[in-house]
């Protein structure tokens, strides 16, 4: 609850911060001088925050980004660009069944960057595809762990999980995963 | 017809012609079987194929965290040669910040890559850009061949070999092997007679033996089939079976075979045949890049590899060399410039030492027993398996330097006399559990007692973590801040003894947080915490980070279990990777002679710890060197990141160990006496000065402090364990399993209602 919590009042602050910055960069409105509606083109891309904000104090160390900030994919969460060779190279021996080397490349993407959550992802997918519930299960929950609560992936290990756990015989406990990854698909930031 | 009168002569004359038509039988019929079989037994010739072992190959990509010294560094240990320009596989060019590098192509398990000419540019601490030359392509990432560190040969025969093909081999070592030791070969029938007529003169000359006439076919025979024996009947077969031979095989396969069967030089129980590991041995590289007087060399040995020794006798083998570099000159096989040259240059055999062959003999040995339940016997060492391991020869380097640079230092610090003192350590991957270092013995090349694996010592304090943990898995219970007593222990224990164990210090010390109770290693707490959750959970809790049967009696708690390095590392490594245990391996792909993947070992992992608990646990083991008994390893580690580790020490200092993790490696080291007397180190003292620096050598990284899902942070007064505000001096941020906070605040905190939502008002006012 509480981490529910404190993902809200980040937003607040964020928001808030948003409206300081609009405040900041606005100022002619506040002249009263009529300014021109803004060309698309012309409009800043980067709006520079104000110099202080309220600092926030801990209980909560980290704010959690919003849902918005979170990568869905690994090139946009910036893997360097050798891991993203071999990741590619990964899918593309899973796709051809080649599951073995698939394992390998991941494993040695992950030599490069071992905290990276969607290797982990990636190769809990191949394992279970290779039908290695076990450590299809073991490799999600790793990702999760690294996960630093992105959403997409939490609900995207929660289903893998789920899968595995249904390999396994254990139907009860894949619904159960099955709907932690719904709740977090419906509403990402929300779902606990 | 000629009539002979005398009866005896006829006799004598039939008598002799019959003998002779005997002797004429039963020679052909030796002959005959001796040719089936020299037929049979020279198509059953099954090379006695020890298998490789490699270490892990560097990863090169944009990005890597490896200055271009280092890199440099590491291409002088593959062999790679530096040169001002590329002129094949296996050498490189460096200017300042850039190397360009002609790769050797290797079959690697997932595929081969072949050889590539590339340009690194480096920005001091990483590699910044990795261009193909040519093309000026960017080359995302690519691999170096990875080092070859021992093989895996037969007890009995001690036979190691890599296997050559004859048209792989650089042409000019087999011309100049004929040239030295058969100039007939490729003429003769399997004997010379103009050889033996010659090395008969010779030795008239000489009044004894100094030239043998033994064509190249002779000395495979008596490799492959005869004994070593000088008689003459073993002389006798030689030639036949020679002769029989050369009617059954082509020229080019006896070279090969030769080639392959040659006895070059002695390692210990290790015998070292044919050029190919001769090339390694001595050089350090493969056979495709030898240069002429190295080629020489190897071939002034083929006379005597003892007598020829070039590490023992330098100077003899030196001008055995320029001889045979004259007789290659002489017979047009080099040029006159390319002599000279040749003869300016050093013998470069390379230290015993420093040959990447049976380098690490603690390591091997592991991988030789994790083998041993993989494959059976005679295919590890006669198949010619390819062994990939998960060797960093950086990490191990750095390893061996640390033991190697401390002891003298810590036997000093005590007035202890030198050598007296013995170590071993460990180093592993967090993520995958893969053994990168492991030394067995301070003389870190010998291969003899492996303490890294056999020396099962009492651990000490290393067990006191799995204490704490088991009590942080009852967040309802306890958290970091419970207060514990540090107050004195009388046990009456089963047999009627009694057992009052004491702290380090001797003191007592009243009240302390749990965490300070870890980070100050302090026994009492401990023990009574253990008695408070039972010994058989935190029995549990150790098998759960991966170490079978220890003993349940109280005095588990504070390390009364022995165990090797390696044990503690398999431990360490679960908290180091939040509660996943993965068994440590040192074997990563197995592939067959001709580069057929055979086996892969994939990374293991099984969630056996709870994640949040050991993140409490690691936590306070940071503390450990924050401000408790590993303090002494902040002035080395790299400041602003944060390690977990502890001390251990044993009953009146017989042991010092340290065992500890940043966020992508595990080290552990141990420091005692052989004949387990004490020491006069405790962890702190001894294990510790080793692991912080390896820690700092290795570029380890410090701990990820993300906080996990299920934990958060409060604000917590040291005094009461009640929660702090702004009112409140001296306040702690504590981690705590989310929904465990204390509710209550303490008497600092400001007296107005202190909840997240009056500081949300607060911002707002």
């Amino acid at each position: 609850m509480t981490r529910v919590f404190w993902i809200a009042l980040s937003r607040v602050v964020l928001c808030a911060s948003a409206l300081l910055a609009a405040a900041c960069v606005s100022q002619p409105v506040d002249t009263g001088t009529p300014t021109p509606a803004p060309q698309p083109e012309s409009v800043p891309p980067v709006v520079t925050p104000p110099e202080k904000l309220p600092e926030p104090q801990p209980p909560v160390a980290k704010p959690a980004p919003s849902t918005g900030d979170y990568p869905k994919t690994i090139q946009a969460a910036g893997a360097s660009a050798g891991v993203l060779a071999l990741y590619r190279q990964a899918q593309a021996s899973r796709s051809a069944g080649k599951f073995d080397a698939a394992l390998g490349q991941l494993e040695r993407a992950l030599r490069i960057e071992p905290r990276n959550p969607f290797i982990w992802q990636a190769l809990a997918e191949v394992h279970l595809q290779a039908k290695n519930a076990e450590q299809a299960t073991g490799a999600a929950q790793k990702s999760s762990s690294y996960a630093r609560g992105n959403p997409y992936l939490e609900a995207g290990n929660w289903r893998l999980i789920g899968a595995a756990r249904l390999m396994l015989g254990d139907a009860p406990g894949a619904r159960h995963a099955n709907a932690r990854a719904d709740e977090l698909a419906a509403d990402p930031a929300t779902a606990p | 017809m000629v009539r002979i009168k005398s009866p005896f002569l006829r006799w004598l004359l039939i008598g002799l012609a019959v003998a002779f038509s005997i002797g004429i039988a039963a020679l052909s019929i030796y002959l005959v079987r001796l040719d089936g079989e020299v037929r049979v037994r020279f198509a059953g010739v099954r090379w006695v194929l020890p298998a490789q072992v490699y270490a892990a190959p560097l990863e090169l990509y944009p990005g890597a965290p490896i200055s271009v010294d280092v890199l440099r560094h590491e291409l002088d240990r593959l062999g790679y040669r530096s040169s001002d320009d590329l002129v094949g596989p296996g050498t490189y060019v460096a200017s300042g910040n850039e190397l360009k590098i002609d790769t050797r192509a290797f079959a690697f398990w997932d595929g081969p890559q072949s050889e590539m000419r590339i340009a690194i540019r480096g920005d001091g601490k990483s590699l910044a850009n990795i261009r193909a030359m040519g093309s000026d392509q960017p080359v995302d990432l690519l691999r170096l061949d990875p080092m070859l560190i021992g093989s895996v040969y037969p007890s009995h025969s001690g036979e190691d070999r890599i296997l050559v093909k004859l048209d792989e081999v650089p042409p000019l070592l087999p011309a100049t092997l004929m040239l030295v030791e058969d100039r007939n070969f490729e003429h003769h029938i399997g004997i010379s007679f103009r050889g033996i007529l010659r090395a008969a003169m010779a030795n008239v000359r000489a009044g004894h033996t100094v030239q043998g006439a033994s064509t190249l076919t002779q000395q495979l025979i008596r490799n492959l089939f005869l004994s070593n024996e000088q008689t003459f009947k073993r002389k006798i077969t030689e030639m036949f079976m020679a002769l029989l031979l050369e009617r059954h095989v082509s020229k080019s396969e006896i070279l090969e075979a030769y080639l392959n069967e040659v006895w070059l030089g002695q390692d210990g129980a290790r015998a070292i045949h044919g050029f190919g590991l001769a090339s390694q041995f001595y050089f350090n590289k493969p056979l495709n890049e030898l240069q002429p007087q190295e080629i020489a060399t190897l071939v002034g040995i083929v006379k005597g590899p003892t007598v020829f020794n070039p590490r023992r006798y330098a100077k003899r083998v030196q001008e055995r060399r320029d001889l045979v570099l004259k007789l290659m000159a002489e017979a047009g096989l080099i040029r006159d410039d390319e002599l000279e040259v040749a003869q300016l240059q050093p013998l470069g055999v390379v230290r015993s030492a420093s040959g990447g062959v049976e380098r690490y003999p603690a390591y091997i040995d592991l991988v030789r027993r994790q083998l041993k339940g993989l494959y059976r016997e005679e295919d590890l060492n006669g198949e010619g398996l390819r062994i990939f391991t998960t060797l960093d020869p950086r990490a191990q380097e750095a390893l061996e330097a640390r033991i190697v640079a401390d002891l003298p230092d810590l036997e000093k610090s005590r007035r202890l006399p030198a050598d007296t003192l013995q170590a071993a350590g460990v180093v592993t991957s967090v993520e995958g559990g893969e053994v990168l270092a492991m030394v067995g013995d301070r003389n870190t090349r010998f291969p003899g007692f492996n303490r890294a694996l056999d020396s099962k010592r009492p651990i000490g304090s290393l067990a006191k973590p799995f204490v704490y943990l088991t009590a942080l898995e009852q967040p309802e219970r306890y958290n970091l801040q419970s207060i514990l007593q540090d107050a004195a222990i009388d046990l009456k224990m089963p047999n009627g003894q009694h057992w009052a164990p004491k702290n380090y210090d001797r003191q007592l010390h009243g009240a302390v947080p749990l965490y300070a109770a870890l980070a100050k290693s302090y026994n009492l707490p401990t023990i009574q915490l253990g008695l408070d959750v039972g010994v058989e959970r935190v029995h549990d809790t150790i098998e759960a980070a991966g170490f079978q049967d220890p003993p349940t009696l109280p005095s588990m708690f504070i390390g009364a279990i022995d165990m090797a390095p390696f044990d503690v590392a398999q431990m360490y490594s679960t908290l180091a990777a939040s509660g996943y245990l993965t068994p440590l391996l040192a074997i990563r792909e197995v592939q067959t002679k001709d580069g057929e993947p055979l086996s892969r070992y994939s990374f293991k992992l099984k969630q056996t710890l709870p994640e949040g608990p050991v993140y409490l646990t690691t936590w306070a083991m940071q503390k450990v060197i924050e401000f408790g008994t590993a303090r002494w390893a902040v002035s080395v580690l790299p400041a602003g990141q944060r390690f977990a580790g502890k001390t251990g020490t044993t009953d009146d200092d017989r042991d010092s160990w340290f065992a500890g993790f940043g966020a992508d490696r595990v080290a552990v080291v141990w420091v005692g006496r052989d004949d387990n007397k004490p020491v006069g180190l405790d962890g702190a003292a001894g294990a510790l000065r080793i692991w912080g620096r390896l820690m700092r050598d290795i570029s380890a990284r410090g701990i990820d402090l993300t906080l996990p899902a299920n934990i958060e942070e409060a604000q917590i007064d040291p005094q009461s364990g009640l929660r702090a505000d702004e009112g409140c001096a001296g306040a702690l941020t504590i981690p705590f399993i989310v929904g465990t906070v204390p509710e209550a605040y303490a008497d600092c905190a400001n007296a107005r209602e202190s909840s997240p939502l009056q500081w949300l008002k607060d911002i707002f006012k």
